[in-house]
Protein backbone atom coordinates (compact mmCIF):
# COMPACT_ATOMS: atom_id res chain seq x y z
CA UNK A 1 0.00 0.00 0.00
CA UNK A 2 1.49 3.61 -1.63
CA UNK A 3 1.43 6.51 0.59
CA UNK A 4 -1.62 7.67 -1.64
CA UNK A 5 -3.85 4.39 -0.57
CA UNK A 6 -2.93 4.42 3.26
CA UNK A 7 -4.08 8.39 3.23
CA UNK A 8 -7.12 7.78 1.12
CA UNK A 9 -8.34 4.87 3.46
CA UNK A 10 -7.24 6.79 6.93
CA UNK A 11 -9.70 9.92 4.76
CA UNK A 12 -12.33 7.56 4.52
CA UNK A 13 -12.43 5.57 7.73
CA UNK A 14 -12.37 9.04 9.17
CA UNK A 15 -15.47 10.21 7.22
CA UNK A 16 -17.27 7.49 7.99
CA UNK A 17 -16.55 7.69 11.54
CA UNK A 18 -17.71 11.72 11.54
CA UNK A 19 -21.09 10.64 9.53
CA UNK A 20 -21.65 7.87 11.92
CA UNK A 21 -21.48 10.30 15.08
CA UNK A 22 -22.68 12.92 14.40
CA UNK A 23 -26.01 10.64 13.52
CA UNK A 24 -25.76 8.96 16.49
CA UNK A 25 -25.46 12.57 18.24
CA UNK A 26 -28.61 13.27 16.05
CA UNK A 27 -30.43 10.34 16.96
CA UNK A 28 -29.89 10.85 20.64
CA UNK A 29 -30.70 14.70 20.87
CA UNK A 30 -27.67 14.59 23.18
CA UNK A 31 -26.34 17.71 21.59
CA UNK A 32 -23.56 19.27 23.61
CA UNK A 33 -24.80 22.55 23.31
CA UNK A 34 -22.42 25.74 24.69
CA UNK A 35 -25.68 27.26 26.37
CA UNK A 36 -23.99 29.06 29.04
CA UNK A 37 -22.10 32.03 26.94
CA UNK A 38 -24.59 34.20 25.52
CA UNK A 39 -24.99 35.43 21.51
CA UNK A 40 -22.78 38.59 22.17
CA UNK A 41 -19.88 36.64 23.38
CA UNK A 42 -19.93 33.87 21.28
CA UNK A 43 -19.56 36.29 18.92
CA UNK A 44 -16.57 38.15 20.17
CA UNK A 45 -15.10 34.71 20.82
CA UNK A 46 -15.83 33.27 17.07
CA UNK A 47 -15.98 35.98 14.80
CA UNK A 48 -13.19 37.99 16.61
CA UNK A 49 -10.56 36.40 15.83
CA UNK A 50 -10.17 36.35 12.15
CA UNK A 51 -11.72 39.45 11.63
CA UNK A 52 -12.41 43.28 12.52
CA UNK A 53 -16.14 43.59 14.40
CA UNK A 54 -18.85 44.20 12.03
CA UNK A 55 -22.15 45.94 13.43
CA UNK A 56 -24.74 44.26 13.70
CA UNK A 57 -26.90 46.95 11.88
CA UNK A 58 -25.01 46.58 9.15
CA UNK A 59 -27.05 44.02 7.83
CA UNK A 60 -30.56 42.38 7.31
CA UNK A 61 -31.85 39.70 9.39
CA UNK A 62 -32.09 37.96 5.88
CA UNK A 63 -28.68 38.72 4.95
CA UNK A 64 -27.26 37.71 8.90
CA UNK A 65 -28.65 34.37 8.46
CA UNK A 66 -26.97 33.68 5.24
CA UNK A 67 -23.77 35.39 6.30
CA UNK A 68 -23.95 33.04 8.95
CA UNK A 69 -24.74 30.04 7.06
CA UNK A 70 -21.62 31.11 5.02
CA UNK A 71 -19.38 31.82 8.39
CA UNK A 72 -20.68 28.72 10.08
CA UNK A 73 -18.64 26.22 7.08
CA UNK A 74 -16.22 28.37 6.59
CA UNK A 75 -15.07 28.58 10.01
CA UNK A 76 -16.59 25.49 11.59
CA UNK A 77 -18.24 27.22 14.16
CA UNK A 78 -20.90 24.71 16.04
CA UNK A 79 -24.54 24.85 15.21
CA UNK A 80 -25.69 25.26 18.44
CA UNK A 81 -23.21 28.35 18.49
CA UNK A 82 -24.14 29.90 15.15
CA UNK A 83 -27.43 30.16 16.20
CA UNK A 84 -26.99 31.95 19.41
CA UNK A 85 -24.82 34.26 17.34
CA UNK A 86 -27.11 34.31 14.63
CA UNK A 87 -29.97 35.61 17.12
CA UNK A 88 -27.78 38.23 18.93
CA UNK A 89 -27.15 39.77 15.38
CA UNK A 90 -30.15 39.36 14.11
CA UNK A 91 -31.58 41.34 17.31
CA UNK A 92 -30.26 44.52 16.27
CA UNK A 93 -30.13 43.87 12.73
CA UNK A 94 -30.43 47.02 10.35
CA UNK A 95 -33.81 47.36 8.71
CA UNK B 1 -73.65 78.61 61.38
CA UNK B 2 -70.92 80.91 62.38
CA UNK B 3 -73.56 84.03 61.43
CA UNK B 4 -76.08 82.89 62.25
CA UNK B 5 -74.59 82.58 66.59
CA UNK B 6 -73.23 85.74 65.76
CA UNK B 7 -76.33 87.38 64.69
CA UNK B 8 -78.18 85.60 68.24
CA UNK B 9 -75.58 86.67 70.22
CA UNK B 10 -75.55 90.39 68.99
CA UNK B 11 -79.36 90.46 69.78
CA UNK B 12 -78.66 88.43 72.79
CA UNK B 13 -76.45 91.04 74.12
CA UNK B 14 -78.88 93.93 72.67
CA UNK B 15 -81.54 92.78 74.49
CA UNK B 16 -80.20 92.23 77.87
CA UNK B 17 -78.33 95.44 77.48
CA UNK B 18 -81.10 97.72 75.95
CA UNK B 19 -82.05 99.30 79.36
CA UNK B 20 -78.54 100.23 80.15
CA UNK B 21 -77.20 101.68 76.56
CA UNK B 22 -78.09 104.77 75.49
CA UNK B 23 -79.21 105.82 72.09
CA UNK B 24 -75.85 106.28 70.56
CA UNK B 25 -75.22 102.73 71.50
CA UNK B 26 -78.47 101.04 70.19
CA UNK B 27 -77.89 102.85 66.38
CA UNK B 28 -74.14 101.71 66.71
CA UNK B 29 -75.41 98.12 67.56
CA UNK B 30 -78.07 98.50 64.98
CA UNK B 31 -75.32 99.18 62.14
CA UNK B 32 -73.86 96.13 63.64
CA UNK B 33 -76.42 93.95 62.67
CA UNK B 34 -77.02 94.79 59.40
CA UNK B 35 -73.56 94.66 58.68
CA UNK B 36 -73.88 91.09 59.76
CA UNK B 37 -76.81 90.63 57.88
CA UNK B 38 -74.93 91.96 54.28
CA UNK B 39 -71.92 89.76 55.16
CA UNK B 40 -74.63 86.60 55.61
CA UNK B 41 -76.09 87.58 52.33
CA UNK B 42 -72.74 87.50 50.72
CA UNK B 43 -71.98 84.33 51.92
CA UNK B 44 -75.01 83.23 50.97
CA UNK B 45 -74.41 84.16 47.31
CA UNK B 46 -70.82 82.72 47.64
CA UNK B 47 -72.04 79.37 48.30
CA UNK B 48 -74.86 79.16 45.35
CA UNK B 49 -72.07 80.49 42.98
CA UNK B 50 -69.64 77.53 43.73
CA UNK B 51 -72.29 75.49 43.66
CA UNK B 52 -72.92 76.60 40.00
CA UNK B 53 -69.46 75.86 39.41
CA UNK B 54 -69.31 71.97 40.37
CA UNK B 55 -72.36 71.53 38.62
CA UNK B 56 -70.57 72.81 35.64
CA UNK B 57 -67.16 70.87 36.31
CA UNK B 58 -69.57 67.52 36.34
CA UNK B 59 -70.90 68.51 34.06
CA UNK B 60 -67.74 68.85 32.04
CA UNK B 61 -66.33 65.51 33.15
CA UNK B 62 -69.22 63.32 32.08
CA UNK B 63 -68.62 64.74 28.46
CA UNK B 64 -65.19 64.37 28.42
CA UNK B 65 -65.39 61.19 29.28
CA UNK B 66 -67.93 60.34 27.09
CA UNK B 67 -65.59 61.20 24.27
CA UNK B 68 -62.46 59.37 25.43
CA UNK B 69 -64.98 56.51 24.97
CA UNK B 70 -66.01 57.30 21.67
CA UNK B 71 -62.32 57.58 21.04
CA UNK B 72 -61.26 54.47 22.21
CA UNK B 73 -64.37 52.96 20.42
CA UNK B 74 -63.23 54.53 17.14
CA UNK B 75 -59.49 53.28 17.73
CA UNK B 76 -60.56 49.58 18.30
CA UNK B 77 -62.49 49.78 15.14
CA UNK B 78 -59.63 51.06 13.61
CA UNK B 79 -56.99 48.10 14.90
CA UNK B 80 -59.60 45.32 13.78
CA UNK B 81 -60.08 46.84 10.27
CA UNK B 82 -56.13 47.47 9.95
CA UNK B 83 -55.80 44.17 11.19
CA UNK B 84 -58.15 42.36 9.06
CA UNK B 85 -56.75 44.50 5.71
CA UNK B 86 -52.83 44.06 6.45
CA UNK B 87 -50.98 40.74 4.50
CA UNK B 88 -49.20 38.90 6.53
CA UNK B 89 -46.15 40.96 7.24
CA UNK B 90 -45.34 39.40 10.64
CA UNK B 91 -45.14 35.58 8.82
CA UNK B 92 -42.32 33.79 8.12
CA UNK B 93 -39.01 35.53 6.48
CA UNK B 94 -38.37 34.53 2.91
CA UNK B 95 -36.34 31.45 2.60
CA UNK B 96 -33.95 32.68 -0.19
CA UNK B 97 -31.80 35.40 -0.32
CA UNK B 98 -28.70 36.78 -2.28
CA UNK B 99 -26.04 38.69 -1.08
CA UNK B 100 -22.51 40.15 -1.99
CA UNK B 101 -19.53 40.43 0.35
CA UNK B 102 -15.78 40.43 -0.11
CA UNK B 103 -13.32 42.93 -0.44
CA UNK B 104 -11.04 45.79 -2.80
CA UNK B 105 -7.49 46.56 -2.68
CA UNK B 106 -5.75 48.83 -4.38
CA UNK B 107 -1.12 48.78 -3.86
CA UNK B 108 1.34 50.75 -4.45
CA UNK B 109 4.26 49.37 -4.11
CA UNK B 110 8.37 50.18 -4.33
CA UNK B 111 10.79 47.12 -5.26
CA UNK B 112 14.37 47.62 -4.85
CA UNK B 113 16.02 48.33 -8.26
CA UNK B 114 12.34 49.03 -9.52
CA UNK B 115 10.48 52.25 -10.25
CA UNK B 116 7.65 52.65 -7.51
CA UNK B 117 4.15 51.88 -9.15
CA UNK B 118 0.20 51.63 -8.42
CA UNK B 119 0.79 47.87 -8.43
CA UNK B 120 -2.41 46.18 -8.53
CA UNK B 121 -5.96 46.76 -7.95
CA UNK B 122 -8.12 44.26 -6.93
CA UNK B 123 -12.19 43.43 -6.72
CA UNK B 124 -13.02 40.31 -4.88
CA UNK B 125 -16.62 40.00 -4.76
CA UNK B 126 -18.22 36.89 -2.98
CA UNK B 127 -21.62 35.97 -4.09
CA UNK B 128 -23.60 34.35 -1.52
CA UNK B 129 -27.26 33.11 -2.45
CA UNK B 130 -28.95 31.13 0.65
CA UNK B 131 -31.89 28.66 -1.47
CA UNK B 132 -32.77 26.98 2.04
CA UNK B 133 -31.92 26.78 5.51
CA UNK B 134 -29.58 24.21 5.00
CA UNK B 135 -27.96 24.91 1.37
CA UNK B 136 -25.72 27.96 0.37
CA UNK B 137 -24.48 28.29 -2.71
CA UNK B 138 -20.66 30.78 -3.17
CA UNK B 139 -18.55 31.90 -5.56
CA UNK B 140 -15.60 34.07 -4.96
CA UNK B 141 -13.90 35.65 -7.83
CA UNK B 142 -10.81 38.31 -8.21
CA UNK B 143 -11.59 40.17 -10.65
CA UNK B 144 -7.49 41.93 -10.97
CA UNK B 145 -5.63 45.01 -12.89
CA UNK B 146 -2.21 44.42 -12.38
CA UNK B 147 0.96 46.15 -13.94
CA UNK B 148 3.17 44.44 -16.78
CA UNK B 149 5.03 41.39 -15.19
CA UNK B 150 6.71 39.74 -17.96
CA UNK B 151 10.29 40.38 -17.16
CA UNK B 152 10.73 42.02 -20.77
CA UNK B 153 9.62 45.72 -21.38
CA UNK B 154 6.05 46.29 -20.75
CA UNK B 155 4.30 48.91 -20.86
CA UNK B 156 1.26 47.72 -20.32
CA UNK B 157 -0.68 45.95 -17.76
CA UNK B 158 -3.12 42.84 -17.58
CA UNK B 159 -6.90 41.91 -16.08
CA UNK B 160 -7.62 39.36 -15.15
CA UNK B 161 -11.28 37.45 -13.58
CA UNK B 162 -10.71 34.24 -11.86
CA UNK B 163 -12.67 32.24 -9.75
CA UNK B 164 -11.02 31.66 -5.94
CA UNK B 165 -13.98 29.46 -4.82
CA UNK B 166 -17.13 28.38 -5.64
CA UNK B 167 -19.30 25.82 -3.77
CA UNK B 168 -22.46 24.01 -2.52
CA UNK B 169 -22.91 23.92 0.94
CA UNK B 170 -24.85 21.49 2.02
CA UNK B 171 -25.69 21.25 5.87
CA UNK B 172 -26.22 17.75 6.38
CA UNK B 173 -26.66 18.08 10.12
CA UNK B 174 -25.58 20.04 13.08
CA UNK B 175 -21.93 18.72 12.98
CA UNK B 176 -21.78 17.52 9.18
CA UNK B 177 -21.59 20.18 6.44
CA UNK B 178 -21.18 18.97 2.64
CA UNK B 179 -19.14 21.30 0.08
CA UNK B 180 -18.50 20.68 -3.46
CA UNK B 181 -16.84 22.27 -6.17
CA UNK B 182 -14.29 24.04 -6.58
CA UNK B 183 -12.97 25.01 -2.97
CA UNK B 184 -10.67 26.86 -1.01
CA UNK B 185 -8.25 23.42 0.78
CA UNK B 186 -8.00 23.26 4.85
CA UNK B 187 -4.31 22.85 4.35
CA UNK B 188 -3.12 24.79 7.34
CA UNK B 189 -5.96 28.24 7.84
CA UNK B 190 -4.14 30.53 5.62
CA UNK B 191 -6.07 30.11 2.11
CA UNK B 192 -9.93 30.45 4.10
CA UNK B 193 -8.51 33.32 5.59
CA UNK B 194 -6.35 35.10 3.82
CA UNK B 195 -8.82 38.07 2.16
CA UNK B 196 -7.35 41.58 1.91
CA UNK B 197 -8.68 42.90 4.84
CA UNK B 198 -8.39 39.87 7.04
CA UNK B 199 -5.01 39.55 6.21
CA UNK B 200 -2.69 42.37 7.84
CA UNK B 201 0.35 42.15 5.82
CA UNK B 202 -0.74 42.32 2.30
CA UNK B 203 1.56 39.28 0.45
CA UNK B 204 1.07 35.95 1.44
CA UNK B 205 3.58 34.04 3.42
CA UNK B 206 6.36 32.26 0.88
CA UNK B 207 6.05 28.98 2.06
CA UNK B 208 1.97 28.66 0.94
CA UNK B 209 4.09 28.46 -2.94
CA UNK B 210 4.51 25.06 -2.11
CA UNK B 211 0.77 24.68 -1.20
CA UNK B 212 -2.90 24.22 -3.49
CA UNK B 213 -5.03 27.05 -2.68
CA UNK B 214 -7.77 25.69 -3.77
CA UNK B 215 -8.88 22.10 -5.78
CA UNK B 216 -12.05 20.39 -7.24
CA UNK B 217 -13.80 18.10 -5.49
CA UNK B 218 -15.82 17.27 -2.47
CA UNK B 219 -15.31 17.96 1.05
CA UNK B 220 -17.07 17.13 4.32
CA UNK B 221 -16.34 19.53 7.51
CA UNK B 222 -18.36 20.68 10.44
CA UNK B 223 -17.23 21.27 14.22
CA UNK B 224 -17.94 19.40 17.54
CA UNK B 225 -18.25 21.60 20.68
CA UNK B 226 -16.50 20.75 23.43
CA UNK B 227 -18.08 21.31 27.13
CA UNK B 228 -19.72 24.48 27.19
CA UNK B 229 -16.90 27.64 27.16
CA UNK B 230 -17.12 27.52 23.09
CA UNK B 231 -14.21 24.93 22.70
CA UNK B 232 -14.97 22.65 19.64
CA UNK B 233 -12.84 19.92 17.57
CA UNK B 234 -13.26 20.91 13.92
CA UNK B 235 -12.40 18.87 11.34
CA UNK B 236 -12.53 18.64 7.30
CA UNK B 237 -11.92 15.64 5.00
CA UNK B 238 -11.62 16.11 1.06
CA UNK B 239 -10.90 14.20 -2.37
CA UNK B 240 -10.01 16.69 -4.84
CA UNK B 241 -8.73 16.50 -8.76
CA UNK B 242 -5.31 17.76 -7.26
CA UNK B 243 -1.93 18.59 -8.45
CA UNK B 244 -0.55 17.41 -11.93
CA UNK B 245 2.23 18.16 -14.47
CA UNK B 246 2.28 20.95 -16.73
CA UNK B 247 4.31 18.68 -19.61
CA UNK B 248 3.78 14.51 -19.79
CA UNK B 249 6.91 14.14 -17.66
CA UNK B 250 7.65 14.44 -14.01
CA UNK B 251 10.23 16.63 -14.12
CA UNK B 252 10.35 18.77 -10.60
CA UNK B 253 9.52 22.10 -12.35
CA UNK B 254 6.98 20.14 -14.17
CA UNK B 255 4.98 20.18 -11.00
CA UNK B 256 1.47 22.23 -11.60
CA UNK B 257 -0.41 22.96 -7.85
CA UNK B 258 -3.38 24.45 -10.06
CA UNK B 259 -5.35 21.41 -10.38
CA UNK B 260 -5.13 18.25 -12.14
CA UNK B 261 -7.60 19.57 -15.05
CA UNK B 262 -6.74 20.27 -18.41
CA UNK B 263 -6.27 19.23 -21.90
CA UNK B 264 -4.87 15.28 -22.76
CA UNK B 265 -2.21 15.30 -25.28
CA UNK B 266 -5.18 13.22 -27.19
CA UNK B 267 -6.96 16.70 -26.89
CA UNK B 268 -9.87 15.28 -24.60
CA UNK B 269 -10.57 17.85 -21.86
CA UNK B 270 -10.37 15.53 -18.71
CA UNK B 271 -8.38 15.06 -15.96
CA UNK B 272 -4.69 14.81 -16.66
CA UNK B 273 -4.03 11.56 -14.52
CA UNK B 274 -6.82 9.25 -13.31
CA UNK B 275 -6.01 9.18 -9.03
CA UNK B 276 -7.29 12.07 -7.23
CA UNK B 277 -5.86 13.38 -4.09
CA UNK B 278 -7.05 13.50 -0.52
CA UNK B 279 -6.75 15.05 2.57
CA UNK B 280 -8.20 16.54 5.93
CA UNK B 281 -7.39 18.93 8.78
CA UNK B 282 -8.04 18.40 12.17
CA UNK B 283 -8.63 21.28 14.87
CA UNK B 284 -8.83 22.50 18.37
CA UNK B 285 -10.17 25.72 19.11
CA UNK B 286 -9.92 26.52 22.59
CA UNK B 287 -11.15 30.18 24.11
CA UNK B 288 -10.54 31.51 27.72
CA UNK B 289 -13.19 34.30 26.95
CA UNK B 290 -13.49 36.37 24.14
CA UNK B 291 -10.16 37.77 22.42
CA UNK B 292 -8.19 35.15 24.71
CA UNK B 293 -8.30 31.83 23.09
CA UNK B 294 -5.48 29.38 21.08
CA UNK B 295 -6.04 27.36 17.66
CA UNK B 296 -4.09 24.58 16.87
CA UNK B 297 -4.24 22.60 13.63
CA UNK B 298 -2.62 19.58 11.86
CA UNK B 299 -3.54 19.12 8.03
CA UNK B 300 -2.17 17.09 4.99
CA UNK B 301 -2.76 16.38 1.68
CA UNK B 302 -1.45 13.31 -0.90
CA UNK B 303 -2.15 12.30 -4.36
CA UNK B 304 -0.09 10.98 -7.81
CA UNK B 305 0.92 14.28 -9.94
CA UNK B 306 2.23 13.05 -13.15
CA UNK B 307 0.50 11.66 -16.40
CA UNK B 308 1.65 8.10 -15.51
CA UNK B 309 0.28 8.34 -12.28
CA UNK B 310 2.85 7.03 -10.55
CA UNK B 311 4.80 10.05 -8.78
CA UNK B 312 3.57 10.80 -5.54
CA UNK B 313 2.95 14.55 -3.90
CA UNK B 314 2.20 15.09 -0.20
CA UNK B 315 1.90 18.07 2.30
CA UNK B 316 1.98 18.02 6.16
CA UNK B 317 1.04 21.77 7.81
CA UNK B 318 0.50 22.04 11.11
CA UNK B 319 -0.97 25.61 11.95
CA UNK B 320 -1.51 27.69 15.08
CA UNK B 321 -2.90 31.10 15.97
CA UNK B 322 -3.06 32.43 19.58
CA UNK B 323 -4.84 35.42 21.15
CA UNK B 324 -3.81 37.22 24.52
CA UNK B 325 -6.91 40.34 24.54
CA UNK B 326 -8.22 41.68 21.90
CA UNK B 327 -4.74 43.50 20.79
CA UNK B 328 -2.41 40.73 20.64
CA UNK B 329 -2.08 38.63 17.73
CA UNK B 330 0.62 35.45 17.18
CA UNK B 331 0.12 33.21 14.52
CA UNK B 332 2.02 30.87 11.90
CA UNK B 333 2.29 27.78 9.89
CA UNK B 334 4.85 25.23 9.54
CA UNK B 335 5.04 23.33 6.02
CA UNK B 336 6.76 20.42 4.67
CA UNK B 337 5.69 18.71 1.14
CA UNK B 338 7.31 15.84 -0.26
CA UNK B 339 7.60 15.18 -4.30
CA UNK B 340 8.72 12.23 -6.50
CA UNK B 341 10.09 13.18 -9.84
CA UNK B 342 11.79 11.91 -12.05
CA UNK B 343 15.08 14.20 -12.62
CA UNK B 344 15.36 14.74 -8.47
CA UNK B 345 14.64 11.83 -7.12
CA UNK B 346 12.01 12.51 -3.80
CA UNK B 347 12.29 16.21 -3.37
CA UNK B 348 10.78 18.67 -0.04
CA UNK B 349 9.74 22.22 -0.76
CA UNK B 350 8.90 23.49 2.50
CA UNK B 351 8.76 26.15 4.52
CA UNK B 352 7.29 28.01 7.90
CA UNK B 353 6.49 31.60 9.33
CA UNK B 354 5.24 33.28 12.25
CA UNK B 355 3.27 36.45 12.32
CA UNK B 356 2.25 39.32 15.35
CA UNK B 357 0.17 41.50 15.64
CA UNK B 358 -0.23 44.63 18.52
CA UNK B 359 -2.48 46.86 18.55
CA UNK B 360 -1.15 50.05 20.41
CA UNK B 361 -4.87 50.91 21.48
CA UNK B 362 -3.64 48.50 24.26
CA UNK B 363 -1.49 51.12 25.63
CA UNK B 364 -4.73 53.23 26.42
CA UNK B 365 -3.20 56.34 25.54
CA UNK B 366 -5.41 59.38 24.53
CA UNK B 367 -4.49 59.85 21.32
CA UNK B 368 -6.69 58.69 18.33
CA UNK B 369 -3.93 58.35 15.71
CA UNK B 370 -2.35 55.71 17.84
CA UNK B 371 -5.06 53.56 19.13
CA UNK B 372 -6.27 53.15 15.36
CA UNK B 373 -3.09 51.51 14.37
CA UNK B 374 -1.68 48.03 14.71
CA UNK B 375 1.93 47.22 14.44
CA UNK B 376 2.71 43.72 12.37
CA UNK B 377 5.83 41.70 12.08
CA UNK B 378 6.61 38.23 9.86
CA UNK B 379 8.89 36.42 9.57
CA UNK B 380 8.98 33.87 7.04
CA UNK B 381 10.82 31.28 5.07
CA UNK B 382 11.10 28.50 1.92
CA UNK B 383 13.59 26.32 0.65
CA UNK B 384 12.16 25.17 -3.09
CA UNK B 385 13.66 21.62 -2.24
CA UNK B 386 16.36 22.00 -5.29
CA UNK B 387 18.81 24.34 -3.93
CA UNK B 388 16.82 28.11 -3.90
CA UNK B 389 16.34 29.14 0.11
CA UNK B 390 14.20 32.24 0.97
CA UNK B 391 13.58 34.35 3.78
CA UNK B 392 11.77 37.41 4.77
CA UNK B 393 11.74 39.75 7.52
CA UNK B 394 8.37 41.78 7.62
CA UNK B 395 7.53 44.98 9.33
CA UNK B 396 4.48 46.94 8.89
CA UNK B 397 1.34 49.08 10.38
CA UNK B 398 -2.08 48.71 9.99
CA UNK B 399 -4.50 51.87 10.04
CA UNK B 400 -7.89 51.28 11.28
CA UNK B 401 -9.52 54.05 9.37
CA UNK B 402 -12.57 51.84 10.03
CA UNK B 403 -12.93 48.64 11.12
CA UNK B 404 -13.44 47.08 7.35
CA UNK B 405 -11.04 50.06 5.45
CA UNK B 406 -7.36 49.89 6.08
CA UNK B 407 -4.62 51.54 5.51
CA UNK B 408 -1.24 49.19 5.97
CA UNK B 409 2.29 49.78 5.01
CA UNK B 410 5.22 47.04 5.19
CA UNK B 411 8.67 46.71 4.30
CA UNK B 412 9.82 43.59 3.72
CA UNK B 413 13.89 42.73 4.10
CA UNK B 414 14.86 39.78 1.89
CA UNK B 415 17.99 37.66 1.63
CA UNK B 416 17.40 35.07 -1.17
CA UNK B 417 20.53 32.13 -2.06
CA UNK B 418 19.25 33.14 -5.68
CA UNK B 419 20.46 36.80 -5.70
CA UNK B 420 18.05 38.23 -8.37
CA UNK B 421 15.62 37.86 -6.06
CA UNK B 422 17.00 38.74 -3.05
CA UNK B 423 15.14 42.46 -3.51
CA UNK B 424 13.71 44.58 -0.76
CA UNK B 425 10.46 45.48 -1.18
CA UNK B 426 8.03 48.57 0.22
CA UNK B 427 4.13 47.79 -0.19
CA UNK B 428 1.45 50.34 0.49
CA UNK B 429 -2.14 49.03 0.61
CA UNK B 430 -5.45 50.22 0.95
CA UNK B 431 -8.43 47.60 1.77
CA UNK B 432 -11.69 47.75 2.04
CA UNK B 433 -14.34 44.39 3.30
CA UNK B 434 -17.76 44.80 2.53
Amino acid sequence: MNRFQLFSTLAGVAAISVVVVSLAFADTGEKPAAKKLTGQELYAINCGRCHSERYATERTPAQWKTLMLHMRTRAQIPAAQAKEILKYLQEDAGK
Amino acid sequence: MKTYSLILTALTIGCVSALAVSDEDFQKMQQQIQDLQKAHQEDQQEIQRLKEQVGSTQKTTAETQQKVEAAEKKAEEAQQTAAAATPAATGPEARQNFMIVGDAEVQFGKTEGQHSAFELADFAPIFLFRATDKVLFEAGFDVILQNGTTGSHDSGSGNSVSLSFGTLDYVFNDYVTVVAGDMLLPLGTYSERAAGWLNKIPDSPLPRDVLPGAGVGLQLRGALPVGESGQAVTYAVYGVNGPSSTTNTSNAGDLDLGGNVGLTSGGNSANLHGSPSAGGRIGWFLPWRAHWDAELGVSGMSGTWNDGDNKQWSAFVFDGALHLSPNFELKGEYVNTWVESTDHGTFTPRGWWIQAGYKLAGLQLDLPLINSTELVARYDTKRDGIGTRTERYTLGYVYYITNTLWFEGDYEFVNCSDHSQANNNLVFQLSYGF
